[in-house]
């Protein structure tokens, strides 16, 4: 797209400007849901900033390591990584950085399991048997979700037939919707919570039944690393299909293509807390009920997109 | 009087001489006295007559004739009477045979007498430690005469409960003693098959603390109430009524009509916040924290309600032996219709909404089902055996206080599961706010306290049922010397529903299990028999005395405002 008139250094400069966008609006936006959720509850609610004061004040707490094994404290590390990789790759209001040029969708779709599955490994190593029933929803709705995100992407990678991020993420917008790319934005609609994982898709964590499951054992600095990792993907899944699905303005300015999809993932959050405030959490049986179908619909959607 | 002559010729007919004498005294309760050896099959005769199990009241008859006593008691729901089946076993041959195989819900009363008074029952399915502390030494049983209430015996190290075996396939999924869907400390062993329950242990019971052994020793008559609305922190009036009236039928005593009207509507207040209280924790146990905000949001104006009228946002102190503490004057009656109006118009609001939510409707219905005939023989009471078809409730059945005269519906579903119980507590608190009405029109005028003048004579025995917001409380007491019941025992609505939760569990999901347990609104600290120490008092009194009367003060204030 547009890289190519920039100077090489502006594009490291891309990398650090994308990361700080990310760390510092993720607790923001996490604030927002936790305001709006207040609100309908008829509560006042905690300030804006209360998520960086959470992960900061996780960060001064005692890091207690319960089981001793590396894998255990390796997890949230490699977690909070892989999210830093995507968000490092993604071309921000269709910018590529200086990485973009070296991954593609596929590399993102496994920069994003890696997080999942690092999730995992940490439940997996805790043995506690909260985080194990955690973990395992954790897997089951990994299975489920991840190939609905990925043929998401996919209709970007048929309409332009590339699988270079920029042009997967914008292609979709800068083509013609068309009847599929209308279907997947009712998808991605409909798999926010899920690809967010808050109610009523928050099983694996189900405070109420399974104590935060994967993440029972953690505290201290690791669980910040963990939190912080949940509200980066957060931020990512909200930001997505604003990118892939809401055409830039195309006025040249960088800032103000950036400002109104922040904007607009703002608005995804908001969406996401009244989601999460009027619903239940479901079982994990139902959920899969849930995104079977959503899976069905995705799917249509894609062999729509090949066919016509 | 029929259905006595009956139950007597059918009893005589099949015991002949184990049948020792047919009380004819009280009109409302049957008393049976059986010889030992009759005694299952009498408890037959008479489930067989349709009676419902309530529970079994054990007693130290030592000091008098040598034997332990044991009591069944049993309610004939349509002709509004009680049967008590008594017999007793000499000390030194403390065993008659169990109740369980044939009432399965009688498994904790024999268990609990087991413990605490040391009479063993033959063929009990599972005869192990119930109330008592894993520690506690062999051969000292606290609630006979002859122990001490103070007495702390020797703790033992390395001394555990034995959980039963899980089902081979099954993983072990601890569930307590602390846990956010448990609100008091208690132990689920959860057997889970992937996330399928196939079965559960139960060890309860950690925070017994004797309240019936200390008001059997320490203090008197009329102090008790206090004591009795402390054993529970959700519904304290109810038992304190319970006791109250067990005593007064004891005595004898007549209570004006005006305090069984204030006395009515204090049961009524507790039911209206205590409905609101579960179904905010209901909301909360599926994940859905906006009806818990929602429903606490209007109960709070009931707790402050109660506050302006008695001083206290719960553990009122308004019920006496004798009648009531307080008199409702026309001002805080205008208060009351008030409040009633508001928490009527927002509960409505919240009903509407819930009614129509697919999703609530997901979580509850078909979860936690047991059929009714199940329901029936578990003895289930309350919200929790209305959502199964069963249609009892102590204050239609066995009318008490201001009950005759008050108008009121008892829903009754069928769909055995726990939306059922979530709609009847909804319409249960519309119902509440209708008695309350009520009782503002009817209320006579006059006395609202009557003294107790003459002595209770000792050796009287008396039953009594309050329907509790979640289920009926039964309070058994024998009268004694010294101005204090001999025995006092207190069976709420939570022992005989969390016997029948394992059930409710049997095949289902692993993230049903807090709405299940929650379903019953299991209160552990009646079923252990505790004092509730609230945390917010206890909060308070690390504060200074001055401190502490300026935010009264605001508080005052802030009702003051309000009220204006």
């Amino acid at each position: 797209m547009t890289t190519a008139t920039l100077h090489p250094i502006w594009s490291y400069v891309q990398v650090l400007l994308n990361l700080l966008v990310f760390l510092a609006l993720a607790p923001l936006f996490d604030g927002i849901v936790r305001r709006v959720t207040a609100r309908v509850q008829s509560r006042q609610g905690p300030p804006l900033v209360q998520s960086f004061y959470d992960v900061l004040k996780l960060l001064g707490k005692e890091n207690i390591d319960s089981t001793g094994i590396l894998p255990f404290r390796l997890a949230p590390v490699i977690a909070f990584a892989s999210m830093l990789c995507v968000i490092a790759i993604l071309p921000l209001a269709g910018r590529a950085t200086a990485f973009t040029a070296y991954a593609d969708a596929i590399s993102l779709v496994y920069l994003l399991t890696l997080g999942g599955v690092a999730v995992l490994l940490g439940a997996f190593a805790s043995k506690n048997i909260y985080a194990l029933i955690g973990a395992s929803r954790e897997m089951t709705t990994m299975i489920m979700v991840e190939p609905i995100l990925f043929m998401i992407l996919l209709l970007g990678v048929l309409k332009t037939g590339s699988l270079d991020l920029s042009a997967v993420i914008y292609g979709t917008p800068m083509a013609a919707f068309g009847l599929p790319g209308m279907v997947m934005i009712a998808v991605s609609l409909f798999g926010l919570q899920a690809f967010v994982a808050r109610q009523p898709f928050d099983m694996a964590e189900a405070e109420q039944e399974l104590l935060g499951g994967p993440f029972i054992e953690y505290s201290g600095p690791n669980y910040a690393l963990f939190k912080y990792y949940m509200m980066l993907k957060q931020m990512f899944y909200a930001y997505l299909p604003i990118a892939m699905f809401v055409p830039l303005l195309g006025t040249g300015f960088y800032l103000a293509d950036l400002a109104l999809q922040l904007v607009l993932t703002a608005v995804v959050f908001l969406l996401i807390g009244l989601l999460s405030a009027t619903h239940p959490r479901y079982r994990i049986d139902q959920a899969i009920r849930y995104f079977g179908v959503l899976f069905l619909i995705a799917l249509a959607a894609i062999a729509a997109a090949v066919v016509l | 009087m029929s259905k006595r002559k009956e139950l007597e010729a059918k009893l005589i007919a099949r015991l002949r001489d184990d049948v020792v004498c047919v009380e004819k005294t009280d009109p409302r309760t049957i008393f049976i006295d059986v010889k030992r050896a009759g005694i299952r099959e009498a408890s037959k005769i008479i489930t067989n007559a349709g009676a419902r199990y309530l529970c079994s009241v054990g007693y130290d008859n030592i000091e008098r004739d040598g034997t332990l006593g044991m009591i069944h008691t049993f309610a004939l729901d349509d002709s509004d009477q009680f049967v008590c089946c008594r017999t007793s076993a000499p000390e030194n041959d403390a065993i008659i045979e169990s109740i369980t195989p044939d009432l399965p819900s009688a498994g904790w009363s024999e268990r609990e007498v087991t413990d605490l008074l040391g009479l063993r029952f033959a063929g009990h399915p599972k005869p192990k430690k119930l109330v008592l502390a894993d520690d506690w030494p062999d051969g000292i049983y606290p609630l006979r005469k002859d122990v001490p209430h103070n007495l702390v015996p020797k703790g033992a190290e390395d001394v555990a409960y034995e959980l039963d075996e899980a089902p081979p396939g099954t993983k072990i999924v601890p569930v307590g003693p602390f846990h956010p869907s448990l609100h008091e400390p208690e132990h689920f062993a959860v057997y889970v098959d992937g996330e399928t329950i196939k079965g559960c242990d139960y060890r309860g019971f950690m925070t017994h603390r004797g309240i019936e052994k200390l008001c059997t020793t320490q203090i008197s008559y009329n102090e008790v109430p206090f004591i009795a609305e402390r054993i529970c922190g959700i519904c304290g009036s109810v038992h304190a009524t319970a006791f109250s009236q067990a005593v007064e039928s004891a005595a004898g005593l007549v209570i004006p009509r005006r305090a069984e009207f204030i006395r009515t509507m204090m049961l009524e207040f507790e039911r209206i916040h205590s409905n609101l209280l579960w179904l905010g924790v209901a909301g909360h146990l599926i994940g859905f924290d906006t009806v818990f905000m929602q429903a606490w949001r209007v109960r709070e104006q009931i707790m402050w309600l109660c506050e302006r009228l008695t001083g206290n946002r719960k553990t009122y102190g308004m019920i006496l032996v004798g009648g009531v503490r307080r008199d409702i004057t026309p001002e805080i009656a205008d208060d009351i219709r008030r409040v009633m109006k508001t928490i009527e118009d927002d509960l409505a609001i919240i009903h509407r909404a819930i009614e129509k939510d697919t999703s609530i409707h997901k979580r509850t219905k078909g979860v936690g089902t047991i059929t009714k005939q199940q329901a029936l023989d578990w003895s289930l009471v309350g919200p929790v055996a209305r959502a199964r078809g069963v249609d009892i409730d102590a204050r239609r059945d066995h009318p008490y206080a201001a009950y005759d005269e008050m108008k009121f519906e008892v829903p009754v579903l069928d769909s055995c599961d726990v939306w059922a119980t979530l709609v009847i507590r909804v319409i249960e608190t519309f119902e509440a706010i209708k008695i309350v009405r009520q009782c503002l029109e009817k209320m006579p005028g006059g006395e609202f306290f009557v003294e107790m003048k003459d002595s209770i004579p000792a050796q009287r025995h008396a039953i009594t049922v309050v329907e509790a917001p979640r289920g009926e409380s039964v309070h058994y007491v024998i009268t004694g010397e010294d101005n204090r019941p001999e025995r006092w025992r207190v069976r709420a609505p939570t022992f005989p529903n969390l016997q029948a939760v394992p059930l409710m569990l049997l095949d289902e999901q692993f993230g049903d299990f807090p709405i299940i347990m929650g379903s019953i609104d299991p209160c552990f600290s009646c079923t252990d028999r505790v004092a509730v120490v609230d945390l917010q008092t206890g909060q308070a009194s690390s504060i200074s005395k001055a401190e502490l009367d300026a935010l009264s003060r605001q508080q005052q204030a802030r009702h003051a405002s309000l009220k204006g």
